[in-house]
């Protein structure tokens, strides 16, 4: 894969219906290598859907998106039009990694075995190198001691560490952040946020839907509004948040600091 | 090796295993002692009386046999019987136990005399393998794991997008669900050979005496699969679709193909909860095993109903009753394992 | 250590249960004594059978005093079985039992076996299926009560009103239902498994009375004279028993015919009969 690339992550025109019912319209969006993208806005704007269907979680109706520069997908009128291979496609995928608001970890393996299951059988590295990272990965977020425990004796705010060292095993250059601390105690979301922190400065590309407010202006390089399927508004954290300009931009603020 | 360790660390072991430990052993020796001291079968024979020794050597000389001899040896207990057969029947029976012969014509020696006869023949001493207990067990055993894989392949199918896959899957579960067992059983054991001309039998060697309970065996053993299969498949897919969504999401992002996330994530996970269901179909199918008398293979149940008939003594339900509920505490202890093993992670 | 203690549980029960099965090998009595006192004269070149040099037999083994399982579990006894084991004899073949449900038992004819002797009647209806042997028995519907029961009857129209029982799916079932269904007469009939069940059921005077064949109920009466009382018998319509080969295999129904004959001249079939059905005062 050329390394060339203006971009790393691009959509165009992405739209998605349920029925009659259009999710998103026509968001077009262009990430630079290394960015922190926040996107928050009130529920049913379409953050989630739009953040799962950039990993095909959702699948949209029509629209481009581009990984690396590379086409990645390709759809209009609910069909794929230009047919991407599937190993190119799935190449593409693994640049994703993605962390989920209820962690889904796999309960019936071990933190470390979570780890590691992926790149043995997806990457088909061998266990002991995998081990090896895994290892590595899990001290990063201060959970090695853990290892071998099994998730459900783990707090809410652990497991969405392992689920981010998880992620992380494979590899990824952007990682996709779907609300990551909203199902947690709010005494645990501190420690999540810390790691996520860590990672933005060590420079990892990340998209963020989030209700952290505090998060998104400190750590964003950019915000973006999500209002019924359209970024209402896009600026940096100060545009956005000292000086909003979209009359329900300034409505969702008001009514989140007021709370 | 570790659980191999944990047991011969006899110093260790818990009061209460120690305890089991030592009963199980004294029980052993006892068990051993009583067996050394039984009676042995020609003193058994022996006491036949002079009017039933008579009625013996008469039946060397000829065709037809009118005394059946009956010895059964269960380890520490003995049972003989003699009876002549026809309108004028007479009946001899002895029981013989720590060196001794009792006459167990009546009183409480009948009783324990033919709860050995009863028990001896449930269990399906003496025969082939397709008979009796060992019938029952190894029929179900195999129907189930054989049920069991072929419910995960067409729980796959049926919940697969590809239309022709789904369809036959469901349409199969749909017919072997929609029907009794005993037709099944009737078609693939009567029905299908007729139309393709070919005989269960042929299957075993033409010399083999037993290849019809054989060809019987794999015929019961294909039409007992194919049903438990489709009831397996519906509780499979229960346990996959009962899986949370996001288990497939989190696969998926992690770039797992569908096998993968089938065989690494999901199957494991409902495994678990798979256990129960197939623990009461394994108990359905341990009760329908009586069907396969249908095509001449003899089951506990039918062992049993068979002795109700001919001697009318409602005693022989009792080692019936016993003789499941082992096989079922057995299998259910199986089950248990199997579902803890499964569910550490709770 | 609750595992240690299943595990011990299981390892009792498991040898245990081997220790039965193994323990109790087998200790069945030598049936293989051949017999050749019997001079084979009957052709049997051309017979097909299931096993060479066996006539292989099939029976519903719970008929008694017809067919039945000995105590050891193993050896077929009765009249039918001694019918079976005189004409395979005579045709110098050894004789096999094949203990089958009576539900499809003629289904199985030449796959399982070649015939099929178990108390069969024959019927018309039967004779479209199956060829038969020439009768070896002949049986007669008879009404059985309790022996103190004041019932009084002559035909089986007497049993207006009555409650009776009969063994499923036999002649005196499918005979008596006709009379039901017919509206000849209003009788109530409740079909049981086994024969056994029916003499259960009269005993505890759920039923007035038991339909069956003269044979069998002359087995219950003879073992329980106190009981019961033979009330009727129709001796107008005979019901004969024979032996139902394939319908392909004529030569077999000539060859166990020419058998049958045999035994019919040399009274062997009285002395079975006597054996089975006639005590000694």
């Amino acid at each position: 894969m050329a390394d060339n690339y203006e971009y790393i992550l691009e959509t165009e025109h992405v739209s998605k219906k349920f029925g009659s019912l259009e999710v998103l319209k026509d968001i077009n969006l262009k990430v630079k290598k290394g960015e922190v993208i926040c996107i928050i806005g009130p529920s049913g704007a379409g953050k989630s859907t739009y953040l799962r269907s950039l990993n095909q979680l959702e699948k949209i109706t029509s629209g481009k998106i581009f990984i690396k520069g590379d086409l990645f997908l390709h759809r209009e009128k609910n069909k794929t039009v230009e047919r991407i291979g599937k190993e190119h496609q799935q190449k593409l995928l693994l640049n994703m990694g993605m962390c989920f608001q209820r962690f889904n970890l796999f309960p019936h393996k071990t933190v470390i075995e979570n780890v590691m299951i992926s790149p043995i059988h997806v990457k088909k590295i061998n266990k002991k190198t995998a081990r090896d990272e895994a290892i590595a990965l899990l001290e990063s977020v201060g959970l090695a001691e853990k290892a071998d425990q099994y998730p459900n004796r783990l707090s809410g705010g652990q497991q969405q560490r392992v689920a981010i060292a998880r992620a992380l095993a494979m590899k990824p250059e952007i990682m996709l952040f779907d609300e990551p601390t909203s199902a947690l105690d709010p005494e645990l979301v501190g420690e999540v946020l810390k790691v996520m922190q860590n990672l933005a400065k060590e420079g990892m590309t990340m998209l963020c839907v989030t209700h952290e407010m505090g998060f998104a202006r400190e750590v964003a390089d950019r915000v973006l509004f999500m209002a019924d399927g359209i970024i209402a508004e896009e600026g940096t954290p100060q545009q956005i948040f000292n000086n909003p300009q979209n009359p329900r931009t300034q409505n969702f603020l008001k009514s989140i600091l007021n709370a | 090796m570790n659980t191999l360790k944990k047991i011969t660390d006899i110093k260790n072991w818990k009061k209460s295993t120690k305890i089991n430990a030592a009963i199980f052993v004294l029980v052993l020796i006892a068990v051993v002692i009583l067996a050394a001291v039984k009676p042995s079968e020609e003193m058994m024979i022996g006491r036949a009386s002079p009017e039933m020794q008579k009625l013996i050597e008469k039946d060397a000389q000829s065709t037809r046999k009118y005394v059946t001899v009956t010895y059964n040896n269960m380890i520490i207990i003995n049972f003989c019987s003699f009876s002549s057969s026809g309108a004028n029947e007479m009946t001899e029976r002895f029981v013989g136990f720590a060196g001794k012969v009792y006459s167990a014509d009546k009183g409480k020696a009948k009783v324990v005399g033919q709860m050995v006869n009863y028990t001896y023949r449930m269990l399906g001493c003496g025969e082939n393998v397709m008979h009796g207990a060992k019938l029952t067990i190894l029929l179900t055993t195999l129907t189930i794991i054989i049920g069991v894989v072929l419910g995960i392949f067409l729980a796959l199918g049926k919940i697969s997008k590809k239309k022709l896959i789904n369809k036959f899957c469901g349409g199969y579960i749909f017919f072997f669900r929609g029907t009794p067992l005993l037709i099944q059983l009737f078609v693939i054991y009567f029905s299908i050979p007729g139309i393709f001309g070919f005989a269960w039998r042929d299957l075993f060697s033409a010399g083999d005496t037993e290849a019809v309970y054989k060809g019987a065996f794999i015929a019961a053993l294909i039409a007992f699969s194919l049903n438990s299969g489709a009831y397996c498949a519906e509780i499979v897919r229960a346990a996959i679709q009962s899986i949370d969504r996001g288990q497939y999401e989190a696969a998926k992002a992690l770039g797992m193909n569908y096998p993968q996330t089938m065989s690494l994530i999901i199957i494991p996970q409902s495994i678990r909860r798979m256990i129960p269901p197939v623990c009461n179909e394994f108990i359905m199918v341990l009760k329908d095993a009586s069907l396969v008398f249908a095509i001449s293979l003899v089951d506990i149940t039918t062992v049993s109903k068979n002795i109700m008939t001919s001697e009318g003594s409602y005693l022989v339900f009792v080692p019936a009753l016993i003789i499941y509920l082992i096989i079922t505490m057995f299998f259910t202890f199986i089950f248990n394992k199997i579902e803890n093993r499964f569910s550490v992670y709770e | 250590m609750r595992k240690l203690k299943k595990l011990m549980a299981a390892a009792l029960i498991f040898t245990m249960g081997a220790a039965v099965i193994t323990g109790c090998g087998s200790q069945k009595e030598d049936k293989d004594k051949k017999n050749n006192n019997t001079e084979t004269t009957i052709d049997i070149s051309d017979v097909k059978l299931v096993n060479d040099g066996v006539l292989t037999v099939g029976a519903e083994m719970s008929y008694p005093p017809f067919e039945d399982i000995a105590e050891d579990g193993t050896t077929p006894v009765g009249f039918d079985v001694d019918i079976a084991t005189e004409v395979a004899d005579r045709l110098g073949l050894e004789v096999k039992f094949i203990n089958t449900a009576w539900d499809g038992i003629f289904a199985a004819i030449d796959k399982n076996y070649d015939c099929v002797c178990s108390a069969v009647t024959i019927t018309p209806q039967r004779k479209e299926e199956m060829i038969f042997s020439t009768p070896y028995i002949k049986n007669y519907q008879s009404v059985v009560v309790l022996k103190d029961s004041d019932l009084e009857i002559s035909s089986f129209n007497d049993l207006e009103g009555k409650t009776i029982a009969v063994q499923k799916e036999t002649t005196s079932d499918i005979l008596m239902s006709d009379y039901k269904s017919t509206g000849t007469i209003n009788v109530e009939i409740v079909a049981n498994e086994k024969i056994p069940n029916c003499f259960t059921q009269l005993e505890n005077k759920e039923i007035d009375a038991v339909v069956c064949d003269s044979s069998v109920a002359d087995s219950f009466l003879n073992r329980n004279k106190d009981k019961y009382r033979l009330e009727f018998q129709d001796d107008s319509e005979a019901e004969e028993f024979a032996i139902a080969i394939g319908m392909e295999n004529q030569a077999l129904q000539t060859a166990i015919n020419e058998a049958l004959e045999d035994m019919e001249e040399e009274g062997v079939i009285k002395e079975i009969f006597d054996h089975w059905f006639v005590t000694e005062e």
